[in-house]
């Protein structure tokens, strides 16, 4: 094994994923790969309603069907739950309303798909309709028929923070820039389906097999709902595919599979169809941002003043860490000493809204870095320049008590300066074609864990045995994101070993420690530091044994290419399995443990909702997005991103590259093509032919660069590469799209008619006053 | 019926209604072959039918007897991957996985076809398959990946057949 | 989703195929490719007790042009195999141009043209699950009585979505139909009834044969411009087919312009031929015709684009058409 130029053998270097193999030859499963002798299949009954009372459901026809072994509605389980401990409103099914087209009234197990999709068609449903709330600033003027009697005018949670003098830093302001931007529903579209299977076990314990990134938060639900104790449930998270947020807290079909299982004593497996993943949810919510921004002459921003509102949907799901999150990232990517933030999480009668890649800091990303680009217009500063001159000093505390330790910002924006070509670019193509930058950050995971407690948020156990074999337990879930194999780079690195030598036991609720779960980008940062913390442990137990032999002190043992040798004296050494049978024989068993808890000077401020934002660490993204716009079909063609992202350390450069392109794919999708279409609270294109996530031949080249800042406290100084670079992407084309044709669209996603109409709205106005008939000339936003 | 698949001749008792997919992967267990959407958009279900790839999802099973069917589990085996497959694993084209099988089987029409195709028909032979996770370039990578290795392998076999 | 329970009749000959649809009637769907008819099925907007499985019919699947005998292309040819005809991209390429902009590779290794062109027609309000349709109490077209597209409205809207027929218009394609009476020709633009709901003027126990191409439409220019959201996988939001003859002079001896997914049929643009003849190039001339097809293009909010849009669109792309057949096509020339 060669020594690379950081010193490290394995963390740095392109890796592929350990579990790659499984997945190239079809031979790994996922939920809905999995079955079991005896196993029932299992529908959900949902509402055609979007707000309705139930008067009563009938079941008896439903159960009189040959095949069906057993139905199962709101009585059967009525604890609620919820994500966080103060949004306990989802039950298993609805109890007295439904809430959404599509919420969950009922479901039914049997022997084949077939016969349970005729069973709900013989269940009979009596309501009595209600009106409805489909429209966020609409649902908050309401004065009656809430969607939830404890949440009155239909408000979720509203938080009010100021910070700094805002009145004050907008007084001081030579230029002035507000406006309204829009955000459209978009949902993560996960290319795997959900999927549960609940086994029913013959000692009456529940084992679930769940599509899930949560499966520590979904045993605590499991537990609860179906009046279990956590001890007699197990949860085991197979292969998933895809999650993106999707997946990161309780679904519907979770807690009716373990419904039925636990109703029938059978094994019931749920998988949805496309239409009920979307029926089911939990993406980025509509989201209206009034956004005022006060900048001096010299490019420095002096005050933010920001009003968002977020259509949630009908249950509380993340809501108010969504709203948080926007206000809390909104101001503290740059230097901002003044900000005003007023968030709202409305409720309305649709699919829950949830923890969407970039969770909360997308849509406030659009509206700012937008806003920004009309400011350095109209100062006539260069766009870059002007981030340039807002540059956060690190090590600092943001106005906002955030408290930033790492900041790769300013070589994220250097590096796209050079390799865009920004400098002959921006301003200087022909008239339809473009360049456009924007800034983005996001949380290493929460500082502060959801359920409020002083216990690590991530502990993982490592064995060695007689075999040499080095076994990790960890609860971190694997989605894709490729994070089982950074866990096996650091403790081989550690370990000096092999990543062969590795085993890798995760995400099982009875076998691995907890691990809250692969949301907010938290695994690489926690259960990095938990497993390098355990594999010094454990390296350290074995070359205290080793040392011992030698009769020398440990400090001068290292371990490397699959030996314990001495630094001096090269005879003085021992092969790995020699090392382990010397140090079983010394301490009897190889076990060691590691935990990750953030530090007390990560978890932010006092005031009311400062729990949500704080991070052990921030990572940072810069973007340049070149475009080509076709005036006359308002089409839009992005040629090319450059992304630059600050993650640290990246352990793993291969599965680094793949995360910061994956964000900006998704960035683009959200940004040109991808909307979920309401019409009075149905969603008119519940498929992935008509929810248009990017094909190949639309979607832009990207170059990934990696920015390597070496946090004090990441792993290897390691922290976020999965979700921070999305929200730079659609700024990034929108302020393209301004460079290129001139107008500015505060509108996502920015369609072609958008752009047709704002250019005639342009001539027009160019035709008002003739007097120039330059390529670009100053307009204002269109969205109003 | 009988099915070959993946150079296996296998008899199933199948409805008239069973979609070739749902044979597959609940028949023959061979669950590789993922159904991602619901309306033929996603490209995840693809095999290879006398070596052209299809949607398992909206194909009657009945319709393909003795047909010669590759899923992902006949591109390769544990013992040696496809070049196909190494790709994929190697360069970061399968991240969830889950769209994986259905990538590979179109890369490996392509390849069979056109050992050495440009960038555009690259995205074009793709153009029927879903990815949520790479933002396809690493697909790409892999796809290049793959090519190389096919050079490679049929010039150490020219020897070989002289 | 699942399937309804249906059999599945294997043909032996046409014949035999056009008997089984004639004593089934309106239990029988005939299927080919199935990337039409199965997500329908699964969504139960038909629930057929038989479907008449035409694929093993090997000889529809055949293909075969002479400069003498113009084109012939069997109903179960796949769009695959049709692009990869020899020939095909050189003789015409408007229709080339068009089966390319098909879905992705997949599924037009899959779909057959006659399945393109009798392809149900295609509505947001239409184009959804049980569930959902059941939600909304179904609509003119299915389960219902109102079009959410024209309230009040007793007419059905929904979008004739394929891209093969406009340009096999421009082509005066003809069809082959077999019936119990034997086999009848009809012209392609005498096949489409411009009613969301009755889409194609082939009878219960009609089966679609193939379609034939004159052979003096071989070598026309031609281009298609399609509106779509991606550069695969999607339906058209508006679909230009433009093919012509322009001799040696840059003069317009014969044109045709058709569109596609802006009205429940494909539609020729009956003045544009009357304005193109005999005349040469001019961009005003041209503007001209993409007035006239506006006029044509009658879009409702039957799919995610606006009206508004995808009527301007169909004129940009007319325009657009005319100049890559004629003006660019000349110059190259």
């Amino acid at each position: 094994m060669a020594k690379n130029i950081n010193g490290f053998n394995l963390i740095g270097k392109p890796m592929a994923m350990t579990d790659a193999r499984a997945k190239v030859t079809g031979l790994g499963k996922y939920a809905d790969d999995l079955s079991v002798p005896g196993m029932l299949i299992g529908k959900i009954l949902h509402s055609p309603y979007a707000h309705a009372r139930i008067r009563c459901i009938d079941t008896s026809q439903a159960e009189a069907l040959a095949g069906v072994k057993v139905t199962a509605t709101g009585e059967d389980a009525r604890n609620p739950y919820g994500i966080l401990p103060i949004g306990h409103d989802e039950r298993a099914f609805a109890l007295g309303k439904a809430l959404y087209i599509g919420d969950n009234i009922a479901a039914v197990a049997a022997t084949s798909s077939e016969i349970a999709e005729q069973a709900l068609d013989l269940i009979r449903v009596d309501y009595e309709q209600l009106p409805a709330w489909f429209d966020p600033e609409e649902s908050m003027k309401a004065s009656s028929n809430w969607i939830n009697d404890e949440r009155p005018q239909n408000v979720e949670k509203e938080y009010h923070h100021v910070f700094g003098d805002p009145d004050k830093g907008f007084a001081e302001a030579d230029f002035l820039a507000e406006e309204r931007y829009y955000a459209g529903e978009v949902n993560q579209a996960a290319m795997e389906p959900h999927a549960t299977l609940a086994v029913w076990e013959p000692d009456n314990r529940l084992t679930v097999h769940s599509s899930t990134q949560v499966p520590f938060y979904l045993h605590r639900t499991i537990a609860a709902v179906c009046e279990m104790p956590m001890s007699q449930i197990r949860v085991i998270k197979p292969l998933i595919g895809g999650g993106f947020g999707g997946k990161s807290e309780i679904i519907p079909l979770e807690v009716a599979a373990c419904v039925l299982a636990k109703k029938s004593r059978k094994p019931v497996k749920i998988t949805y169809t496309r239409e009920e993943v979307f029926l089911a949810h939990r993406g980025r919510p509509i989201t209206i941002v009034y956004l005022k921004v006060g900048m001096a002459r010299s490019g420095k921003i002096t005050a933010v003043q920001a009003r968002v509102i977020q259509d949630g949907g009908a249950y509380c799901g993340y809501g108010p860490v969504t709203v948080l999150y926007s206000g809390a990232l909104l101001g503290a990517i740059y230097d901002i000493a003044n900000v005003q933030y007023d968030g709202f999480r409305v409720l309305t009668n649709k699919p829950a809204c949830g923890a969407m890649r970039g969770h909360g800091t997308v849509n406030v990303r659009f509206a700012f870095e937008s806003i920004l680009d009309q400011l350095s217009h109209q100062a006539g500063l260069d766009p870059l320049e002007l981030r340039r001159r807002n540059l956060l000093k690190a090590p600092c505390i943001t106005a906002n008590s955030l408290r930033v330790t790492s900041y790769g910002l300013p070589e994220c924006i250097e590096r796209v300066f050079e390799r865009s070509g920004w400098a002959a670019k921006r301003g200087k193509l022909p008239y339809g074609k473009g360049v456009g930058v924007a800034c983005s950050h996001y949380v290493s995971g929460a500082a502060n864990p959801i359920i409020r407690s002083n216990m690590p948020h991530t502990t993982v156990h490592i064995k060695v045995d007689r075999d040499a074999a080095v076994t990790v337990y960890t609860g971190a879930s694997e989605i894709g994101q490729g994070s089982d194999t950074m866990q096996v780079q650091i403790v081989a690195e550690v370990l000096g070993v092999s990543t062969g030598r590795i085993r890798l036991v995760a995400a099982d609720t009875e076998l691995t420690p907890i691990d809250l779960g692969s949301y907010s980008s938290r695994v690489t940062f926690m259960a990095g530091n938990a497993c390098l913390n355990a594999a010094r442990d454990m390296r350290e137990q074995i070359v205290a044994a080793v040392a011992r032999k030698f009769g020398c002190a440990a400090e001068d043992f290292e371990t490397r290419d699959g030996r314990i040798s001495h630094k001096e004296d090269q005879s003085r050494n021992l092969s790995f399995d020699e090392a382990v049978a010397v140090a079983l024989e010394f301490h009897g068993a190889l076990t060691a443990r590691g935990t990750y808890a953030p530090p007390e000077t990560a978890r932010g401020g006092k005031f009311k909702g400062a729990g949500v934002g704080p991070s052990p660490a921030y990572s940072y993204s810069a973007q340049v997005a070149e475009v080509t716009v076709d005036t006359e079909t308002g089409q839009v063609r992005v040629d090319k991103i450059v992304a630059a992202h600050d993650c640290g350390k990246a352990l793993n450069p291969l599965t680094v590259e793949g995360q910061i392109e994956g964000s900006v794919y998704m960035g683009f999708g959200q940004a040109l093509q991808e909307d979920m279409v309401w019409k009075d609270g149905r969603l008119m294109n519940p498929s992935l032919l008509e929810y248009r996530i990017p094909a190949t031949k639309e979607n832009p080249e990207i170059e990934s660069i990696i920015v390597e800042s070496i946090d004090p406290e990441g792993p290897f100084g390691a922290k976020e590469a999965g979700e921070g670079s999305l929200a730079a992407t659609i700024p990034a084309i929108a302020n393209a799209i301004f460079d290129a044709v001139g107008v500015r669209i505060n509108s996502i996603p920015i369609t072609p008619d958008k752009i047709l109409d704002a250019l005639r709205e342009k001539q027009k106005s160019a035709a008002g006053n003739k007097a120039n008939a330059s390529k670009k000339p100053v307009v204002a936003g269109v969205s109003r | 019926m009988h099915l070959q698949v993946n150079g296996e001749d296998r008899e199933i008792a199948v409805a008239p209604n069973r979609l070739l997919l749902d044979a597959l992967r609940e028949d023959l267990g061979l669950t590789g072959s993922k159904r991602g959407c619901d309306d033929s958009s996603c490209g995840c279900c693809a095999v290879l039918v006398d070596g052209t790839p299809i949607l398992s999802c909206v194909a009657l099973a009945a319709s393909y007897e003795r047909r010669e069917i590759i899923t992902v589990e006949g591109l390769g085996s544990l013992g040696e991957l496809d070049p196909v497959q190494e790709g994929y694993a190697e360069m970061g084209g399968a991240q969830c996985g889950y769209c994986t099988p259905g990538f590979m089987i179109a890369t490996k029409a392509l390849l069979d076809r056109n050992p050495n195709p440009t960038m555009d028909e690259i995205r074009e032979a793709l153009s029927g398959n879903l990815c949520r996770c790479t933002g396809y370039m690493q697909i790409y990578e892999s796809v290049k990946y793959a090519i190389e290795k096919l050079r490679a392998k049929s010039a150490a076999q020219v020897p070989a057949t002289r | 989703m699942t399937l309804p329970a249906f059999r599945v009749l294997q043909p032996r000959t046409v014949a035999d195929a056009v008997c089984i649809l004639g004593d089934y009637g309106s239990d029988a769907m005939v299927i080919a490719g199935g990337t039409d008819v199965i997500p329908n099925l699964q969504m139960r907007l038909f629930t057929p007790r038989v479907l008449v499985d035409v694929k093993p019919l090997h000889e529809l699947a055949e293909i075969a042009f002479s400069p003498r005998h113009g084109l012939r292309i069997g109903a179960t040819a796949t769009l695959t195999n049709i692009l990869e005809t020899p020939l095909l991209r050189k003789e015409f390429p408007v229709l080339a141009g068009a089966i390319g902009t098909v879905a992705g590779p997949l599924q037009r290794n899959m779909g057959t043209i006659g399945g393109n062109l009798c392809l149900e027609t295609r509505c947001r309000w239409y184009n959804q699950s049980h569930f959902w349709r059941q939600s909304l109490g179904g609509c003119l077209k299915k389960d219902g009585n109102i079009c959410h597209v024209a309230p009040g409205g007793k007419f059905c809207w929904a979008a004739w979505s394929g891209d093969s027929a406009p340009a096999l218009l421009t082509l005066d394609a003809e069809l082959e139909i077999a019936s119990p009476l034997g086999m009848r020709r009809v012209a392609l633009c005498d096949f489409y009834k411009n009613d969301g709901m009755d889409r194609i003027a082939l009878a219960r126990n009609e089966l679609l044969i193939a379609v034939h191409v004159p052979a003096h439409m071989a070598g026309r220019r031609g281009v298609y411009h399609k509106l779509r959201v991606r550069d695969s996988i999607d339906y058209p939001l508006a679909g230009v087919a433009v093919s012509m003859e322009v001799d040696s002079a840059g003069i317009c001896k014969d044109a045709r312009v058709a569109l596609s997914a802006v009205n429940p049929a494909p539609m020729l643009v009956k003045q544009a031929s009357e304005s193109l003849i005999g005349k040469t190039w001019s961009l005003e001339l041209a503007e001209r015709v993409a007035h006239a097809a506006i006029q044509t293009g009658k879009p409702l909010t039957t799919s995610g684009s606006t009206p508004v849009y995808r009527r301007d669109m169909v004129r940009v792309f007319t325009r657009r058409a005319l100049e890559d057949t004629w003006e660019n096509g000349h110059a190259k020339a």
